[in-house]
């Protein structure tokens, strides 16, 4: 399998702080990430980098074989790079449908005068981006279908919203998806949608995924690879089960096993 | 559960579904007007615009009164101006506060290009074709430093710059100063000249309609949505593949666009531009008309237009002023005012006090006031507001404590408030007739800033603006 | 090089510079509390200017006053400042209180309509026409003796050493109030997140009242001053004075007294000069001040002496 996305040794730095220290990291075409940590780990700001909210200091960041660095956000888009937010970031006073329209626009061409012209060549596009709408809807089933794709957004229940930033972040036509806390805040049936969901996307939709979750029950579920993140340093890579047990691991989330000697005092 | 029901709910439904965002649920509309807007939106809105145009186009023919005619074409090139407006700030949410400037440079610009000054006589189309592009241009030069800046210094540039644009008209000998540009040409459209109001009004109709479709064109395809979403969320819009700084520019040169053509046909019928054409006081009109309207609704800011401008024009005469004034009160209270008794009780009380408070001033200091003549209307307000023979001073505190009064009075609660509006209402109209109505004009422009403080506090949304529900 | 020119012009740049850094303060001040630029601010200094000539002519005027012009001096200043401040706090109480929780753009459109608002009732209550610009009618409205000093090529009136004296004192009181009083901490608490301070127990209303207090009476105070200065009061000085305070403000960064401060001097020396120095420069004086603002944006857009917003994405 070919490395879609490659970070090699980014380093990055919030004032005096280090926040991504040396970090290489290798996501394959279409294998589905999980990037772990405990909170604070630096890990949405791996995402931010990867999206081009910062540029890293040092190091790199390749799609495809292409650096990404120093391109501007929303060509790395146009690029194949999308992504939801850890707090939702949806367009709440549009509607479900346009949510998914407006995120079309990179892979749409038609000018200002086209439009206002209504030209054949914008009116075939106007009608390709409805339908690819309806498509990235349909894959949520019932659950975004119907009446409710005219409704406000504003107006979706909390787990819905998820997925419609899922649905909005898939409309961008990306190569790499990445997903910050899908199943943030969701009750267990739902999360347990959410992990079937992830795995369709990729087998349904061909996408490589990168998601960062803090849910162990969906990690597991979805992980071919954990990718485990401290003070913004790998500190562990590899299946699920390794990444799981390992001592650094449990020392970030748990703290440091105490000793016989600790025990005895 | 999450419900699986395909028809819509015909109300706000609670349920597992509904989750409203915390920000201001403000929802007053009562069942006449729904059931109203439910029947207009099924009809199509091309049919409802051009069912509007007609409506319209058949009004400048019905009427042959010059002053009418006058009023309508200073409605149709500000609600012009105001859809302009309405793409920066309402489709892009950018404040842009110099737009008034893009106004006066394409009624400057005319007055170069078909005027004696430079023995210029352009055609009309040439010129607006030029004032079209060119004010374009300069929007996107005046919006290209703040690109990366947040909204409240673009707040600041834009004004600076609408600033430099009356320094510089107002100094610059190229466009003669605080003299003005004079007898500038009528519209020469192949030949045929635009000569009378009429003819005008048709002509800034066809602006109007014009500037509505295509806005309404772009705003219903990818960049209507860009732009909308840019409001919305500006970096998740950037991070989804929207290039903001490009969509901001292009909003700005949209607007300047609008904004430079309806002055150019605004230069036209005036024959005689000044400086002050096109400063403040047309800002703030314009602000007012968007925000009254519901900015980012076409249909709204075109109602405000109508409702602001025909509003001024009745504020211009001390008469009608008058009429307007109680008539507004009055639709105030009954708006307001619950439980319904308290309406006829406070316009009662009101009155009462009137005739009371009249009858004490006029018998104990009968040579500061004098039976109200009120330019020869009803009689019988003579003997319930005082008119002070000398109403410099006394004017001016009476509207000092107009504006303590109700300041305070939004303070009270409960029936002492509404039983403070008796005295304070009785106050307004003493400080109406007293002061305020004596300067018409600048009266206009007090009650156009109170409107926009109001507004924003009362109803942000305006009048037809959809609902908005912001995370702040 | 002329010295005695250049001379000349720094000492009115400096001395008119004041003038905007007292008005950038109050509208930093303002700012730093609430992130709201407050268009009014310039129309509070308007007021600021009438409350000190209504303060005049009511203990005789420039010609007769009733008591030592000193005396009379600081009554004008204490009534400005003070009914300036109420007004601040009258304004924020009733026009942006309500729209804390509205998203940015709400308060923004209220502050213009609160400029225009008062600009307007100035006009409507004091009459444009009183004041309306000619030199003769007004040149006697603020004139005091003006005992010069002269000192070398330097020649610089009392009263623009008044000014500039009151303007350095007032920044250096207001920065003491703010690193050192407790309501200065609390003020800066605010500033940084308001709600995290109303769960520490400070009354966030009262603090933003007080910074509006301050920074109004500040601008109250730069009113008094241009009017003793510049002779001739009108209701729109507020808006355009207001303008270059804000670009002041913005260029020694918002949000900074020591920055306003120096925007102030920076705006103030730039007008100086370039009236002095360039060609019809009066006329452009607008367009140079512009330009550098937009250099300074694009360079520095935090400003000179400004911090930068670290904002969690």
């Amino acid at each position: 399998m070919t490395a879609l996305l490659e970070l090699s040794g980014v380093t990055l730095h919030f004032g005096g702080l280090k926040v991504i220290s040396e970090l290489d990291l290798v996501v394959s075409e279409n294998e589905i990430v999980s990037l772990i940590g405990p909170n604070g780990a630096g890990k949405t700001t791996v995402f931010n980098l990867i999206t081009g909210v910062y540029d890293p200091e040092e190091g790199d960041i390749r799609l495809d074989g292409r650096s990404l660095v120093g391109v501007v956000a929303h060509k790395r888009t146009k690029l194949g790079v999308s992504r939801t937010f850890q707090t939702l970031r949806l367009f709440l006073n549009l509607t479900v449908e346009e949510n998914v329209m407006a995120a079309t626009y990179c892979h749409t061409r038609s000018h200002v005068w086209q439009s206002i012209l209504r030209t054949p060549f914008q009116r075939r596009e106007e009608r390709d981006v409805r339908a690819l709408a309806d498509d990235k809807l349909a894959f949520f089933g019932d659950r975004l279908a119907g009446y409710r794709r005219r409704q406000p957004a504003y107006s979706l229940s909390y787990a819905n919203r998820r997925r419609l930033e899922i649905a909005r972040a898939t409309a961008t036509k990306p190569r790499l998806l990445l997903l910050d806390e899908p199943a943030a805040g969701m009750n267990p049936v739902e999360t347990h949608e959410i992990t079937e969901l992830i795995g369709r996307l990729r087998d349904e939709g061909g996408y490589t995924i990168l998601v960062i979750e803090h849910d162990m029950h969906v990690v597991e579920g979805i992980s071919d690879r954990v990718v485990a993140l401290d003070h913004g340093v790998k500190i562990a890579e590899g299946s699920f089960e390794t990444v799981a047990t390992n001592e650094r691991v449990v020392e970030a989330y748990l703290g440091l096993r105490a000793t016989e000697e600790d025990a005895a005092r | 559960m999450d419900d699986r029901s395909q028809q819509p709910p015909d109300g706000p439904r609670i349920g597992a579904d509904e989750w409203v965002a915390r920000q201001g649920e403000h929802r007053r509309q009562n069942e006449l007007t729904r059931r109203l807007g439910r029947a207009g939106e099924r009809i199509h809105p091309a049919f409802r615009f051009f069912a509007l145009v007609a409506g319209i186009a058949i009004f400048g023919i019905a009427t042959s009164d010059q002053y009418y005619q006058r009023v309508g074409f200073n409605t149709l090139y500000y609600a012009a101006l105001a859809l302009g407006l309405n793409v920066v700030v309402g489709w892009a949410g950018l404040l842009d506060l110099g737009y008034v400037a893009f106004f006066g440079l394409g009624a400057y610009a005319y007055a170069l290009l078909d005027s004696p000054k430079f023995h210029h006589h352009w055609p009309a189309l040439a010129t607006m074709v030029v004032v079209g592009f060119g004010c374009a241009i300069v929007g996107i030069l005046v919006s290209l430093p703040s690109r990366r800046l947040f909204g409240d210094y673009l707040a600041i540039i834009t004004l600076f710059f609408g600033q430099i644009f009356y320094n510089l008209v107002g100094n610059l000998s190229l466009t003669n100063g605080q003299n003005g540009m004079t007898n500038l040409d009528p519209l020469n459209f192949f030949g045929f000249h635009i000569t009378t109001v009429r003819q005008y009004f048709y002509v800034a109709l066809i602006l109007f309609t014009v500037v509505t479709c295509v806005l309404w064109l772009v705003n219903n395809s990818r960049t209507g949505r860009a732009w909308r979403s840019l409001r919305e969320d500006q970096m998740a819009a950037q991070l989804l593949g929207m290039p903001v700084n490009w969509l901001k520019l292009l909003a700005f040169a949209f607007g300047a666009s609008v904004a430079g053509l309806s002055g150019t046909v605004f230069a036209s019928l005036e024959v005689n531009i000044f400086p002050n054409n096109f400063y403040l006081s047309v800002l703030i009109t314009l602000y007012a008309i968007v925000i009254l309207g519901g900015a980012g609704s076409m249909p709204g800011v075109m109602l405000g237009a109508f409702t602001i401008i025909v509003g001024l024009e009745v504020l211009a005469t001390p008469d009608n002023a008058r009429l307007l004034f109680y008539a507004v009160i009055a639709a105030g209270l009954v708006l307001w005012l619950r439980p319904w008794f308290w309406v006829p009780i406070v316009i009662g009380g009101t009155v009462a006090f009137g005739f009371v408070v009249s009858a004490i001033a006029t018998a104990a200091w009968p040579d500061a006031t004098k039976p109200t003549s009120f330019g020869g209307q009803n009689l019988t307000m003579s003997s319930w507001v005082v008119e002070l023979t000398n109403p410099t001073r006394g004017g001016a505190y009476a509207y000092g404590a107009l504006i303590a009064a109700v300041l305070g009075v939004t303070l009270l609660k409960g029936w002492v408030q509404k039983v403070a509006l008796i005295p304070v209402l009785y106050l307004a109209a003493f400080a109406w007739e007293n002061e305020l109505a004596l300067n018409p004009s600048v009266t206009a422009e007090i009650l156009l800033g109170a409107l926009l403080i109001t507004l924003m506090i009362v109803r942000p949304t305006g009048l037809l603006g959809q609902h908005r529900v912001e995370i702040v | 090089m002329n010295w005695d020119e250049f001379v000349q012009l720094t000492v009115i740049g400096l001395t008119d510079g004041c003038l905007f850094a007292l008005i950038a303060l109050g509208f930093s001040i303002v700012y730093g509390i609430l992130k709201l630029l407050n268009f009014a601010q310039g129309d509070v200094f308007m007021i600021g200017a009438f409350i000190g000539y209504f303060v005049l002519t009511g203990f005789g005027g420039p010609d007769a006053p009733d008591m030592p012009v000193p005396l009379l001096l600081v009554l004008m200043f204490l009534f400005a400042m003070v009914g300036c401040g109420l007004l601040g706090v009258v304004i924020e109480r009733f026009a942006y209180r309500p729209l804390r929780n509205a998203p940015r753009i709400a308060p923004l459109i209220s502050a213009l309509g609160v400029s225009f608002f008062l600009q307007n009732s100035a006009l409507l209550v004091f009459g444009g026409d009183r004041f309306y610009g000619s030199a003769e009618l007004d040149s006697g409205l603020y004139r005091f003796p003006q005992y010069g000093l002269q000192w070398g090529p330097l020649q610089i009136s009392i009263l623009r050493m008044l000014t500039v004296g009151l303007t350095l004192v007032l920044c250096l009181a207001l920065t003491l109030l703010v690193a050192k009083t407790q309501i200065g901490k609390a003020m800066r608490a605010t500033a940084v997140d308001r709600e995290a301070a109303t769960m520490m127990g400070i009354n966030t209303d009262r603090v933003i009242a007080f910074a509006f207090f301050v920074g109004s009476a500040v601008s109250g105070a730069a009113g008094v001053m241009f009017g003793l200065m510049f002779d001739n009061i009108t209701n729109t000085i507020g808006f355009e004075n207001g303008l270059l305070a804000f670009t002041a403000a913005v260029i020694g960064g918002i949000g900074s007294i020591p920055g306003a401060m120096l925007g102030g001097v920076v705006v103030g020396l730039a007008q100086s000069y370039t009236t002095g120095y360039l060609p019809s420069g009066a006329t452009f004086q607008d367009v140079w001040v512009f330009s550098l603002l937009i250099i300074v944006l694009l360079v520095r857009p935090t400003g000179l002496l400004g911090k930068a917003d670290i904002r969690k994405v």
